[in-house]
């Protein structure tokens, strides 16, 4: 029996089958653990709260915008758009690669890859993949409006303000 | 070997050690009578080649950095892209790849690009031509390796000095 | 073979060593208790001993084929790969010294390594200008690999250890590409890392993990940062001796089959 122990060689057959079943038991237990470590990591590396700006925020009352007016809001980088009564949010992030389109007087123009959009931001030219986001723009309690850019519309989706 | 002998106490001598290096032989080795290849002695032959190669790369790179600033431009400011806005110039091909299709240009071709890269080994398993430029047993392979590193410098080429303004096709004189 | 007696010099004829015999041998077993060759070797044996003896050199055979130390051989490429990591590992530690990752400190810290630290603006330009280089050359390096055919067996492994160094390098160099925090860095990255997100089923978690957000902002700039100052360049040195042990292990540079 003590050789066996020492000496792996020398070891019964029945010593060898429970030499090997627990060997493959602390293999597998060693390659879990180290398994779930690794994916631990990596929700550990995915933040669960961010530090940027908030994804709603207010844009003013219905009555600072003239019709017709396009108000840009850089830092959230949204246009905000009176039509009559009714107001829209578009980003202004291009779907391409993440850039911040120009407006211009056909729509926008997105300058790092050259995409190209009309006024309601449907793609016109360019690698641009999908229409610019129109995000749900609502009037807060007191009034203001409020974007939400966690809420996408449809494109052409306008909120009616009764003055 | 009279010239082998050590001239100075080396450490640690001990007799009970049953292997070490010895001696230095300049011929073929008795066992396998197999003629060694003309070889040098890294001390100097390599260590003062490397050591020389050193010092010019360090030259080199410092008088670059004396005579030319590194860019530093405004502040990033997230409200103003620039206009065009350009990747570091090694990704400049990447970005005209992606000027045309966004997945193709940025994940798909560099993705089986390296893919191909890590394969090359066991695709070309066919040997011969080791060691040798441009051997003309592996001019096929050559052939296609150098086309694929031909377009990419182009397409880096033309990201970097032939596009302008919003990506659009500008000839710079 | 016997081998003659040595005198070992801090004794005296008896063998017994006096005060000043002590006191003059010092330095030398200082040096031979760091060293375990002399300084110029007198002898191939010597020669050989100078190389196999020293951590850092022994990266090297004792012997080398003349054949590898031809500049036609090599070009010099992957030793000159090695010498601007060197370079950015140096001069990149040294700018550590005074670089804050916060999208407010950043780009003044640019500006004060412009204008108010000494040797300051050298050492940014030899760092970025390194950068640019190593991204090359390592290039070059690749080309050079493949064009001698001295990727192929029994070379595949350490050929795939370099792919990985190639783009770990390019990584590298993009991480850093950031951290001035100048228009040119920021939208580099915006464009960049929007690539990412078009990784099909990964992607936008992809891009999400990599900059702790939605938009490159502060957290961006701290990953960035712990991956160009950490992460990549313990991962790069630990590749690099990888891949030089491999060159040994498979019998050097590739060679010229006999006729």
């Amino acid at each position: 029996m003590t050789t066996a122990n020492l000496n792996p060689e020398r070891a019964t057959e029945a010593v060898e089958g429970r030499r090997t079943f627990i060997s493959w038991i602390t293999a597998g237990a060693l390659v879990l653990s180290a398994g779930l470590m690794g994916i631990f990591n990596l929700i550990f590396l995915r933040p669960r709260v961010t530090y940027g700006p908030p994804s709603k925020f207010r844009v003013g009352k219905p009555d600072g915008y003239s019709s017709g007016a396009e108000v840009v809001f850089p830092a959230a980088r949204v246009v905000v758009r009176r039509r009559g009564d009714e107001f829209a949010a578009i980003s202004l992030v291009c779907t391409h690669l993440g850039c911040v389109v120009n407006p211009t007087d056909s729509g926008f123009d997105c300058p790092c890859h050259g995409s190209k959009y009309d006024s309601a931001g449907n793609v016109v030219a360019g690698p641009a993949p999908k229409r610019l986001s129109w995000y749900r723009i609502a009037q807060a309690p007191n009034g203001e409006l409020e974007v939400d850019k966690r809420k996408e519309v449809d494109s052409g989706t306008y909120l009616e303000v009764k003055a | 070997m009279l010239e082998d002998k050590p001239t100075y106490e080396r450490f640690p001598i001990r007799p009970g050690k049953t292997y070490g290096l010895m001696c230095v032989v300049p011929t073929a080795t008795e066992a396998t009578k197999i003629e060694t290849e003309k070889q040098v002695h890294a001390w100097p032959a390599a260590l003062t080649r490397e050591l020389a190669l050193f010092v010019l790369t360090l030259v080199i790179l410092s008088v670059v950095a004396l005579l030319f600033n590194a860019p530093l431009e405004e502040p990033a400011s997230r409200l103003h892209p620039p206009n065009p806005a350009k990747a570091p110039w090694y990704f400049l091909g990447l970005q005209e790849m992606v000027a045309y299709s966004a997945f193709w240009g940025g994940i798909g071709i560099p993705g089986l690009l390296v893919l191909l890269a890590l394969a090359a080994p066991y695709l070309e398993r066919k040997p011969g031509g080791e060691g040798v430029w441009f051997h003309s047993s592996r001019s096929a392979a050559n052939w296609v390796f150098l086309g694929i590193v031909g377009t990419l410098l182009v397409l880096t080429a033309i990201g970097t000095f032939f596009r302008g303004e919003n990506w659009a096709f500008v000839v710079p004189w | 073979m016997s081998m003659d007696k040595v005198q070992i010099p801090w004794t005296d004829s008896d063998g017994k060593p006096g005060f000043w015999g002590a006191l003059h041998s010092l330095p030398r077993r200082v040096y031979h208790s760091v060293f375990r060759s002399r300084p110029i070797p007198a002898n191939d044996l010597e020669r050989s001993q100078a190389v196999a003896a020293n951590f850092f050199f022994h990266l090297h055979s004792a012997k080398v084929q003349e054949r590898t130390l031809r500049f036609k051989t090599t070009l010099g490429l992957g030793l000159l790969s090695l010498y601007t990591f060197v370079i950015l590992v140096v001069t990149g530690i040294l700018l550590m010294f005074y670089y804050v990752p916060t999208p407010v400190e950043a780009y003044d810290r640019m500006l004060d390594l412009r204008g108010a630290v000494f040797f300051g603006t050298f050492l940014r330009n030899l760092h970025r200008w390194s950068a640019h280089a190593m991204v090359g050359l390592v290039f070059l390096h690749l080309m050079r690999v493949f064009l001698t055919g001295a990727h192929k067996a029994p070379r595949e492994f350490n050929w795939m250890v370099g792919i990985v160094l190639f783009l770990l390098t390019l990584l590298l160099s993009f991480t850093g590409y950031l951290l001035p925090w100048d228009q040119l860095a920021f939208w580099a990255i915006v464009v960049g890392t929007s690539i990412a997100s078009y990784a099909p089923v990964v992607g936008d978690e992809l891009r999400y993990v990599l900059l702790g957000g939605d938009s490159v902002g502060a957290e961006a700039l701290l990953r960035f940062y712990v991956l160009h100052v950490a992460v990549l360049p313990v991962v790069l040195t630990t590749l690099i001796g990888l891949h030089f042990w491999r060159i040994r292990k498979d019998g050097g540079l590739a060679k010229p089959r006999e006729k």
